[in-house]
């Protein structure tokens, strides 16, 4: 079991660096397939870890694996361990699942690209970084996932380099994801300093129970996952980062990567339990978060934006769920999320790329009509996403919404938050279904719109969405709060939620999101499907998403580089570099003024010598 | 003890130095002025041995060597470049080669 | 006698190339067999080497003066073997990329490159306090040279500026060494005992201070790392001013415990503001090789700060992040070197761009290094960043709030540089003349990035217990 986890996490690795060394002497569509073969190759080696931890008890089926001590200093040492859990083998299947859908949908996607080897070596450097993650048995491999995941997500974002606007997101996500690195880093050194060591065992059992410096960890902690997760006030980096091809965004920014953040709380939630004003923080910022990007997505005009916002959305219903304490919501809604998102990005993927790039929904108007398959995965994915039963957003979301009244008077204020947001959710969601996929397509698209060989795209992109369109169905069925709960069961041991609705509250809950949702869908169709009321005039303040990028553009770009010029004109130029130039000139000086008495005489030398020495003399007998 | 007081030692070393010295000084065929060189040398020399000899240490001897063999070589580097002047018909006044003066 | 062989064969290689009646390109093949062999004998010595013991080992001993107790004594402690690893793998990357762009008047060339080989490897083993200042004079001739001649078209004022701020050190130092060394009886530093004259430690280091280079000293820095040639750079920045960090944690810190203690908050404004204050530069430079030197600026700051943490934590740290910034910021004035070289500029990221487009290993491994040179989470230098931070965190939590700060600033200046050398719009300056990095080029930088791929994956090697090897406790007066 051990070494399917170890084959798990190193096959993505060895297909990054094979693509990248074999470079040119393999075709490209190679690269493809070796990137897609190990994707599933992990994933069947994740199944295989999941069975053998069936088969055993509830309590044995946590093993931590240590290859060698990665770093020590002292008394302190880290070692190279890979935890297998009942957590960690749920994200190992979600990604490595999911993932190796989108791999193989890439195949069909970036065919064509010329540098399509290169993106097959990140997406498989990026699996392997989520893995690494998501198994890591420390804090220490844990922030190294997580840098890395904020590396591949980089160089993926930035996949097309010359495009001045993708290089740009690319730098801002990292740089943003840098933030929290560091503030996560920074928790970090509060617990080496306070426990002595960084293995989640050993972490809960020392770490410090509320105070201070419990809330200080849990803040760090916090921080890295707001930045990871595109949570206010980290979160402007996401809707860049769609300048990425569509793989891209449906794996990584909205499948896997951002999701993180979710996983991070759940795993570290003894930490968090012991501060629970920064769990009721998380929580509030999801809330938040739920709202503003809903708002901000009701107006967008780029298709994948859309989605990005409500990536943002649904990722704060699980902030929610996690800072309420409800981690197997949390996690479930993850899990369904990550079907359903990715069906939603692969389909707008279909889509655009049928009609040559184009991601604004004007144009794209009315494009479902030529391409009905795509229409119909896109209304699973978009009711999944509102939470219609029986989609798979029903199940879990509700969960995450009920679980809210098990909070007092704070719990209450969110609950009616995350009401508001599926409301949204609805609206915004049929908005873009309503748009892009009925009534007559747009004379753009007839212009551009072109099949794949009579499809409506490669066999490797339709059957993938196929797969999660299924999955999106019948993924929810996994659990039905108020009835069954496979996975709280599983994940019982290590993740015990700390709140939970009642049944009745888990119905009436689920009640009340669907006639909501559908409300939604309502106002949605009555607007945009049939256009019975007119197109409201949208407000500035959405549009400009909440002025978010030109205050951090004031904040820290101005402001950096404002420093960074007075710096170098008052301080390096003037001190450093004058002060140089002021000694070499008295040197200079002074030297010109000497060189007068070396007249090239020898004998006046020979006279200074021996006046010179007459001098001493005299003195010495003198001072004598 | 025999032979003359070291007064007389320090006094005649102390002669062929100002003579060494001065020629140094006043000549300007760098071939004399070499000797002169050679001549100063040859003072302290003197003096070392009778110091030496005074003390009864072989230290000043052993110096007095030291010195012949690095006057020695000092003279061949000397007539060495004395001669190779010649050879160019440069003018043999030290006066006249200035070229390395500030 | 292993030690004294790394030493010996760089210099006796360098006579050898100063007589052998060669042609250019066969003294430059020779000086690359030597600077190779000189690394296989390293390999040979590490191979050797007990690591688990904290003792000197491979030392040799022969008296030189014995009325000072003066000796030619060197040998290796756990540490200073990677010191010397990282010399000579270092040096043999710059000697054959000198012979691979074929620089002129290739005796002097090589020969001066083989001396600067022994002089630093010196600097690195010797034990005796004078002997220790040797070579440490030993490195500034030949630098001087290579800086003067091989320079840019300013080598002059480079050269000068340079020569004075060190020389301005080394006299501070030779001052506090001599004094230090009478005081003592001996200038043996295995025997040694500690000192608490403030002004002692004061001279070592600002001598230090200024190698390094540390703000405000390291005004010598910008236009002696400009006018170099690449690969001198890449030593300069790679390895001399790693001299300057050695000395701080071989001398100034374990014999002077009383003033470490006394000074250790300057010492720690001192880094931290250098770690700022050069990060803040590097994202304004307009050149590459600023970005670079300005990095180097900031991470002398941070390894000053491990080594002031006063904890087995920073220390550790300090010691692997010296290793890896060797590795990372001589290849990436190396590559600085391949790019200014195939655009005919100077780096000027105005006239670079789109680089990356139909040139995938120049793209590969400026990427590769420079992800790792920000330190990204699971390479080596994150791993150095990591264990210094958490040290220096004990000593105040503020230290790790600027350390961290600044990782994001590095993240800022050299994804900045990353990207205005390689993507966006193809520069004016970038042609279709401009290659891909040929093969020579590649094996040249390959092997750095394969330590420092090979450290990612196992840091330990080197930040495992480097400060028990410590000779004198260190750690007496930590709080």
């Amino acid at each position: 079991m051990a070494a399917a986890s170890w084959v798990c996490l190193l096959l993505p690795l060895a297909s990054a660096i094979a693509i990248t060394l074999a470079g040119t002497a393999i075709p490209r569509r190679i690269a493809g397939y070796v990137s897609t073969a190990t994707t599933m190759g992990a994933f069947v080696a994740a199944i295989v870890a999941f069975a053998d931890m069936a088969g055993k008890g509830a309590s044995h089926r946590g093993t931590a694996t240590t290859s060698w001590t990665w770093l020590s200093a002292g008394p302190y040492h880290f070692g190279l361990t890979l935890l297998t859990d009942q957590l960690s083998i749920v994200m190992m299947l979600i990604v490595t699942g999911v993932g190796s859908l989108i791999v193989a949908y890439s195949v069909g996607y970036m065919d064509g690209e010329d540098e399509e080897r290169r993106f097959f070596a990140y997406m498989s450097l990026f699996v392997f970084s989520m893995l690494l993650l998501v198994q890591g048995g420390n804090l220490l491999l844990l922030l190294a996932g997580w840098g890395m995941v904020g590396l591949s997500s980089y160089l993926l974002i930035g996949y097309y380099q010359e495009r001045e606007s993708a290089i740009k997101a690319a730098k801002k996500a990292f740089v943003m994801n840098a933030f929290g690195d560091a503030t996560m880093a920074l928790a970090l050194f509060l617990l080496v300093q306070h426990t002595g060591r960084l293995d989640y065992a050993g972490v809960f059992a020392a770490s410090p129970h509320g105070g201070a410096v419990a809330n200080l960890i849990a803040l760090g902690l916090l921080g890295g996952a707001l930045a990871k997760s595109a949570q206010i006030p980290l979160h402007t980096w996401l809707p860049d980062a769609m300048e990425g091809p569509t793989p891209v965004s449906a794996l990584i920014h909205a499948a896997t990567m951002v999701t993180a953040g979710v996983y991070l709380i759940v795993r570290c939630h003894p930490l968090f339990e012991n501060a629970y004003v920064i769990e009721d923080l998380a929580a509030g910022l999801g809330a938040a978060t739920l709202l503003m990007a809903g708002l901000i997505a009701l107006v967008q005009t780029d298709i994948k934006r859309v989605i990005a916002y409500s990536t943002m959305s649904q990722i704060g219903y699980m902030f929610v769920g996690a800072g309420l304490g409800a981690y197997p919501n949390a996690m479930f809604h993850l899990m369904t999320h990550a079907f359903f998102k990715a069906l939603l990005f692969l389909a707008a993927g279909i889509a655009i790329h049928a009609v040559v790039g184009e991601q604004d929904i004007r144009k794209l108007a009315g494009v479902g009509k030529l391409m009905p398959f795509t229409k119909w995965v896109f209304l699973v994915g978009s009711l999944a996403l509102v939470g219609i039963f029986p989609f798979a957003g029903f199940f879990s979301k509700d969960a995450i919404i009920a679980s809210a009244l098990d909070h007092g008077w704070y719990g209450d204020v969110i609950y009616v938050a995350c009401l508001a947001g599926a409301f949204l959710t609805g609206v915004y969601a049929f908005r873009l279904f309503f748009i892009v996929f009925t009534g007559e397509p747009s004379a753009f698209a007839r212009e551009h719109f072109h099949s794949h060989h009579g499809q409506e795209g490669p066999i490797s992109m339709l059957w993938t969405v196929g797969t999660l369109g299924v999955l999106s169905v019948v993924g929810g069925l996994l659990q039905f709060a108020p009835i069954w709960h496979l996975l709280s069961t599983w994940l019982d041991p290590v993740d015990a939620p700390t709140a939970e609705a009642t049944t009745v509250q888990e119905w009436i809950t689920s009640g009340l999101t669907i006639v909501i949702g559908l409300a939604g869908i309502a106002v949605a169709w009555a607007i945009y499907g049939a256009k019975r009321i007119k197109v409201p005039r949208s407000l500035p303040l959405f549009e400009k998403k909440f002025y978010w990028d030109e205050l951090y553009d004031l904040i820290w770009y101005r402001t950096g580089d404002l420093i960074a010029r007075g710096l170098y004109a008052l301080v390096e130029a003037p001190l450093i570099g004058g002060s140089i130039t002021a000694v070499t000139g008295i040197v200079g000086l002074g030297s010109r003024e000497l060189s007068v008495a070396q007249n090239g005489l020898v004998r006046s030398y020979a006279l200074a010598l021996a006046g010179g020495l007459a001098i001493l003399t005299v003195v010495f007998l003198a001072v004598r | 003890m025999h032979g003359p007081d070291i007064q007389w030692y320090v006094v005649l070393s102390a002669l062929l130095f100002a003579t060494g010295a001065l020629g140094v000084m006043l000549r300007r065929n760098p071939l004399i002025i070499l000797l002169s060189v050679e001549i100063m040398l040859n003072s302290a020399n003197l003096l070392l041995i009778a110091m030496s000899r005074l003390h009864g240490g072989e230290d000043g001897q052993i110096f007095a060597i030291s010195v012949m063999a690095v006057a020695a070589s000092e003279v061949v580097v000397g007539l060495g470049l004395i001669v190779a002047m010649g050879r160019r018909n440069i003018e043999l006044d030290v006066d006249k080669l200035r070229t390395l003066r500030g | 006698m292993l030690t004294t062989a790394l030493i010996a064969i760089p210099v006796l290689g360098a006579l050898l190339i100063a007589v052998a009646p060669l042609s250019s390109y066969w003294l430059g093949s020779l000086a690359a067999l030597i600077s190779l062999v000189e690394v296989g004998v390293w390999i040979t010595a590490a191979a050797r080497f007990d690591f688990s013991s904290s003792a000197l080992q491979m030392g040799q001993r022969a008296s030189w003066f014995s009325d000072l107790q003066v000796s030619w004594h060197v040998g290796q402690y756990r540490f200073s073997l990677w010191f010397v690893g990282m010399t000579v793998v270092v040096m043999a990357a710059c000697t054959i990329y000198g012979w691979w762009i074929g620089r002129d008047r290739a005796r002097a060339y090589f020969a001066l490159m083989l001396l600067l080989t022994g002089a630093i490897v010196g600097v690195f083993t010797a034990q005796d306090l004078l002997l220790f200042y040797a070579f440490f004079e030993a490195m500034l001739i030949p630098l001087y040279i290579l800086i003067g001649v091989w320079g840019g078209s300013d080598r002059m004022k480079a050269t000068i500026t340079f020569v004075v701020y060190t020389v301005v050190g080394s006299l501070l130092m030779l001052a506090a060494i001599i004094v230090f060394g009478l005081q003592q009886g001996t200038f043996d530093m295995t025997r040694m005992g500690t000192s608490s004259s403030q002004w002692l430690f004061l001279g070592f280091v600002v001598a230090f201070a200024i190698k390094s280079p540390l703000f405000p000293l390291h005004g010598w820095l910008p236009v002696t790392y400009r006018e170099s040639p690449a690969e001198v750079s890449a030593v300069l920045s790679g390895i001399v001013g790693k001299a300057g960090l050695y000395g701080l944690l071989r001398i100034a810190i374990p014999f002077f415990p009383q003033p470490v203690h006394d000074w250790r908050i300057v010492m720690l404004v001192l880094g931290s503001v250098s770690l700022v204050y050069g990060s803040l530069l590097a994202f304004r430079a307009p050149d590459f090789r600023g970005v670079v030197m300005y990095s180097s600026l900031a991470q002398a700051g941070l390894i000053v700060l491990g080594l002031f943490a006063s904890n087995s934590l920073g220390f550790d740290g300090a010691v692997l992040q010296i290793v890896n910034h060797a590795l990372v910021s001589s290849s990436l004035f190396l590559l600085a070197g391949m790019v200014e070289r195939r655009t005919g500029t100077r780096g000027e990221f105005s006239l670079l761009g789109g680089m990356a487009r139909g040139r995938p290993a120049l793209a590969t491994v400026i990427m590769t290094v420079g992800v790792i040179s920000l330190a990204v989470p699971l390479s080596t230098s994150f791993a150095g960043e990591f264990l210094i931070l958490a040290g220096v965190f004990q000593q105040g939590w503020i230290w790790a709030v600027i350390g961290a700060g600044a990782m994001v600033l590095a993240a800022m200046y050299m994804l900045r540089a990353i990207s205005a050398v390689l993507h966006q719009d193809v520069g004016p300056a970038v042609s279709e003349s401009a290659l891909d990095l040929r093969l020579g080029e590649l094996a040249i930088v390959v092997p750095l990035v394969l330590c420092l791929i090979g450290l990612s994956a196992w840091p330990n090697l080197i930040s495992g217990r480097a400060s028990s090897s410590v000779p004198s406790g260190f750690t007496k007066y930590a709080p």
